[in-house]
């Protein structure tokens, strides 16, 4: 898909995405002195050293990279799930896809913490292999993660497959490889693009729940840590001044990976 | 082998695949007693993770059934839980995500027919933006912004409340999916010609395209109790629920590793029987399942 040919809305969102990123790198890392300065929401309550300005685009900046880091994780992983049991036959493909259904059925929320249990427990007692927390976050995320890209790129790959020029090029004694890297991957890189995005938000939120039931120790706070820590105060001390901000910056996030995600999987569909 | 039943064994098998996936992953935590140098867990809880896990012991994954079975306490004294306990939490869960459910089948409608009339209008944009703030929202954002106007009243209020809360992304979610699929049936010719034979619109519409609608709704069912549930996990602990919800996390938090086995295993029992239910309800309501079972 070139870029003349990428809709609209996927521009949009995309330059949400990219500002977003943009803005909080700039305020919540380079220049966190200048926001402390001139953030007209006042301080935290439960953070009296830090402005709610600092502690959300700090927030954002955290959750972004996790959701960046998990959503290309999981993408890679389901493509190479896909992609190998594609290559391994009916038989073995059959058995994959059950094993995706099954990772599928439960919810991310259930198991990331599941995950969190057992890393966590790994890292206290020095087992990690030297991830982190934010390390942790983004395997665990990753581990949940690639069941749904898994089932569409599997299902993108039989539709390819099934097409004539893909025949031809057989026919005409291409090994499967050649059929790889000229034909299936071109059609295929703009779709992995819009799985990519779709996934962003869902590590997100996953991980922005997960953080606020304080099962994660992220440090510095993504946005969902922030409001677990601030729970209290949120309650009772007027938490909109708290929550707001906070929940603006997720649900725009969402709003540009959902419109880039759906734009691009509709002009791949078209394609 | 009957579809149905193919079917029915496929949902089945996810229960003991949890079951002995989570026991083997908890009994392979490397849990050590409290150590000046790491964080560690508490003598008790490591006492009975040993206990309550049987490690050590043949068919040791058996051994929290069992005990739960047996009416015993899993987990330590002041936090675990015995069978009884466990099952008037669900209890509580299930009924705030029945209310939900309901809840969310009222959004799904009245934003598809919302949807349907906005198409053509100035307000289609909202007929994006608003699936896109739903799903941006976590459940704990509303939860948290509604608690302390409910939160100490009681009488059921909070309950209904949670309810309330995590329905609106899943009827969303449901309403997007039925809007799709108004928008494919009202453009059948079935359609027209109940129209052209002088029927009103909202005769054709609730007597001939809902009812086709609905095995979209269905297959949108598993899904969306799945987000119900799990959306319970964060409004039971933010509004102060003592259901199962606010049990897993707080098991997960103090490492109580017998009782998240066998929680887990029950949500995703609930789950098999909640695909078992729609596999069901479909059967009732939708002629081509039924010839297609026969």
């Amino acid at each position: 898909m070139s870029a003349r040919r990428i809709p609209t809305r996927a521009w949009v969102g995309l330059v949400l995405l990219v500002g977003l990123g943009l803005a909080s790198w700039l305020a919540g890392r380079v220049f966190p002195e200048a926001l402390a300065r001139t953030c007209p929401l006042g301080t935290d309550p439960t953070h009296p050293d830090r402005t709610v300005c600092e502690l959300a685009f700090g927030g954002l900046w955290v959750s972004l990279a996790i959701g960046l880091t998990a959503g290309a994780l999981s993408t890679v992983l389901g493509l190479g799930v896909a992609m190998s049991a594609r290559a391994a036959g009916a038989r073995v493909e059959h058995w994959v896809l059950r094993a995706v259904d099954a990772v599928f059925a439960l919810p991310d929320v259930l198991v990331v913490m599941v995950l969190q249990l057992a890393g966590q427990s790994m890292l206290d007692a020095g087992h990690a292999g030297g991830l982190g927390p934010f390390g942790l976050m983004v395997v665990s995320l990753a581990l949940v993660g690639w069941a749904g890209p898994a089932r569409m790129f599997r299902n993108r790959l039989a539709t390819l497959e099934g097409q004539e020029f893909i025949a031809a090029s057989r026919a005409l004694g291409a090994g499967r490889w050649h059929l790889l890297r000229v034909h299936l991957w071109p059609s295929l890189r703009p779709f992995v693009l819009a799985v990519f995005l779709s996934r962003l938000p869902t590590a997100i939120l996953t991980e922005s729940t997960v953080s606020f039931f304080g099962i994660a120790r992220m440090e510095p706070m993504s946005l969902g840590r922030y409001l677990g820590t601030s729970y209290a105060a949120l309650i009772y001390e007027g938490g909109a001044r708290v929550v707001l901000p906070a929940w603006g910056l997720l649900v725009l996030l969402v709003l540009g990976a959902s419109l880039s995600s759906r734009a691009l999987g509709a002009g791949t569909r078209r394609a | 082998m009957p579809p149905a039943l193919l079917r029915l064994g496929r949902q089945l098998v996810l229960v003991p695949i949890v079951a002995i996936a989570s026991y083997f992953l908890m009994a392979a935590l490397p849990l050590t007693t409290a150590d000046d140098a790491k964080r560690q867990v508490a003598p008790e809880v490591l006492a009975s993770y040993q206990r309550d896990l049987g490690l050590g012991q043949p068919l040791g994954f058996l051994r929290p059934w069992e005990k739960l079975f047996r009416g015993e306490r899993l987990g330590t004294s002041a936090q675990g839980i015995t069978g009884d306990e466990l099952l008037w939490k669900l209890s509580g869960s299930v009924g705030v995500g029945l209310v939900a459910l309901v809840l969310a089948l009222g959004w799904a409608l009245a934003f598809a027919l919302l949807r349907a009339r906005w198409r053509r209008s100035r307000l289609s944009v909202l007929g994006d933006a608003l699936p896109a703030a739903a799903f941006g929202t976590p459940v704990f954002i509303p939860a948290l912004l509604l608690a302390p106007a409910v939160v100490e009243r009681g009488h059921l209020l909070p309950e209904l409340t949670a309810a309330f809360v995590i329905s609106v992304w899943p009827g969303i979610f449901l309403g997007t999916l039925v809007a799709d699929a108004l928008d494919t049936e009202l453009a059948r010719d079935y359609v027209r010609t109940a129209l052209g034979k002088g029927l009103s619109p909202r005769s054709v519409l609730w007597r001939h395209v809902l009812p086709n609608v609905l095995p979209a709704l269905l297959d949108a069912v598993g899904p969306v109790a799945t987000a119900l549930l799990a959306g319970s996990f964060a409004a039971e602990r933010v509004f102060g629920l003592p259901y199962f919800g606010q049990l897993y996390v707080l098991a997960v938090l103090q490492k109580q590793v017998a009782v998240v086995v066998v929680a887990t295993t029950v949500f995703a029992s609930l789950l098999v029987l909640v695909g078992l239910a729609v596999e069901f309800v479909r059967l009732l309501v939708d002629p081509r399942a039924r010839e297609a079972r026969s």
